[in-house]
């Protein structure tokens, strides 16, 4: 038997993560949660994270710095970033940085949880 | 001896008194903060069953219809209503329905409760969306509490409840400035759908003497950017009187006019108020035609410094305008020609030049405007 993929969850917002941990923990997926930047970068650090689901306006550090510390430090983890703001200097700069991908809030539920297989396919 | 007691008297009375206060006002934090708690508490619970209800429409979780007397619960379908999109808002929608927040919202915001649990039941409103709080809302556009006709406006402007546009246009004239420019924000919400009835408001009241109404309904014309409405708003500009109104359109004009717009705009950069005609560069600017630049050059020279600054700015961003300026530092006038260098320098093309001069390539236009600069003490 496989071991269920492992994903983090940052965001500063409770209804996000209580969305998100809901939807992940019912797909399978083991989910970690952070409430800021700090918490997330650190929670990287431990090399057990298999998909990120990052913030990007989020106490502490921002999703994008968090990105660039982890690439800084050889951490090669996919990451999804989430944001209320959606002009084309956030969505190019994410991207740029490495983000996998960028969903807008408010999001879509299946679409996004569409997103996260494509990225962890079993 | 009595003098004494007496002051002793009344010193233990006074610190008896305000260590009562005192330890009432703590108490009342400390119940207050408890509250808050176990609000955020029952919160935190609701969210994790509504989001069951989100994840997994046939989820079954039972909820008690008494949480919808709870403000928490409340809170928790507002922040799951901006957290998610597409049909699980319809999801709930449904749960909203099924425990009739909106008409408990509502009996509150009809209620004579104080200003502030009014205001929470038209905030709550506004932040539900849900379309069947919408004439309540109309109705409440004209509450005698601005912040109250604010957020209804704004919850119109959040479930794009397009009979809403014309009845926040309605109380455009009534409003002070501040409730005004709220409104104009939902109305920018609405973008296009609100363009039309923006600019029949525009033409039915202009010959008022308080335009300021007038004038916030253009500049949102302006900022909506819808560009079918630049003809007829042209039209509309020939008739007005107000220069304020003059100002406002010629702006939007730069946002909505496109091409046709060039003539009518070419115009005001002859008028006698020098105002229309440093607004009217602008706007030539914004627009970009080049067949703006005869007169741009022309704005040059004006007597005024706003126009030549604006027309040498709107220069510096039109197809063909940078050799216009720089053609301008030959000039007869000097006006025209140090507002021909600044707007080179502003527009990148100074340091361009200085970068090509340090790697020996400067053109012989570079070393005109680096010696113009230079001559004239524009840069050290």
């Amino acid at each position: 038997m496989s071991q269920a993929k492992r994903v983090l969850v940052a965001d500063d917002s409770e209804a996000v993560r209580t969305v998100l941990v809901t939807a992940l923990t019912q797909a399978g997926y083991e989910v970690a949660v952070a409430i800021n930047g700090n918490d997330a970068y650190e929670m990287g650090q431990t090399g057990s994270i298999d998909l990120a689901l990052l913030d990007h306006l989020m106490p502490g550090l921002l999703g994008i710095e968090v990105i660039a510390r982890w690439q800084a430090e050889g951490y090669q983890i996919p990451v999804i970033i989430l944001s209320g703001v959606d002009d084309e200097r956030t969505i190019v700069d994410s991207l740029d940085l490495g983000a996998v991908d960028f969903v807008r809030k408010p999001f879509r539920l299946p679409e996004l949880m569409a997103r996260i297989r494509q990225r962890l396919p079993d | 001896m009595n003098g004494t007691r007496i002051a002793f008297f009344a010193v233990g009375v006074v610190f008896a008194v305000d260590t009562v206060l005192l330890l009432g006002l703590i108490t009342l934090k400390t119940v207050h903060r408890r509250r808050m708690e176990r609000h955020d508490q029952r919160r935190s619970i609701y969210l994790g069953v509504l989001s069951r209800r989100l994840a997994f429409p046939l989820h079954t979780d039972y909820i008690d219809p008494e949480v919808a007397r709870d403000g928490a619960f409340l809170d928790a379908v507002i922040d799951l209503r901006n957290t998610v999109a597409g049909p699980e808002i319809d999801t709930l929608a449904g749960i909203i329905d099924r425990y009739g927040l909106v008409k408990r919202q509502a009996a509150r915001l009809r209620s004579r409760f104080p200003l502030g649990r009014r205001l929470r039941a038209a905030v709550s409103l506004a932040e539900m969306g849900d379309e069947s709080s919408a004439p309540l809302l109309i109705e409440f556009l004209s509450d005698r509490e601005p912040e109250i006709r604010i957020q209804c406006a704004r919850g119109l402007g959040r479930m794009q409840h397009t009979p809403a546009i014309d009845a926040i246009i309605e109380r455009f004239g009534k409003e002070s400035p501040w409730v005004r420019s709220r409104f104009a924000d939902t109305l920018v919400g609405f973008g296009a759908l609100a363009a039309w009835p923006l600019l029949a408001y525009a033409r039915v009241n202009h010959d008022y003497d308080d335009n300021a109404a007038v004038v916030e309904a253009i500049r949102v014309l302006g900022t909506i950017g819808e560009r079918d409405i630049g003809p007829p708003l042209s039209d509309l500009l020939a008739k007005f009187r107000n220069p304020e109104l003059k100002i406002a359109a010629i702006e939007a004009l730069g946002y909505v006019g496109g091409p046709l717009a060039v003539t009518p705009l070419v115009a005001y950069m002859q008028d006698h108020d020098w105002r229309l005609r440093a607004k009217a560069a602008n706007s030539l600017g914004e627009i970009g035609d080049p067949q703006a630049s005869p007169a741009l050059r022309l704005g040059l020279e004006d007597e005024n410094w706003w126009v030549r600054r604006n027309s040498a700015g709107a220069l510096a961003g039109i197809p063909g305008g940078l050799g216009i300026l720089h053609e301008a530092l030959h000039a007869d006038d000097q006006f025209a020609r140090d507002a021909a260098a600044e707007a080179l320098a502003d527009c990148g093309e100074l340091g361009k030049a200085r970068e090509r001069q340090e790697q020996g390539q400067a053109t012989a236009a570079d070393l005109e405007l680096l010696g113009f600069m230079i001559e004239d003490a524009l840069v050290p």
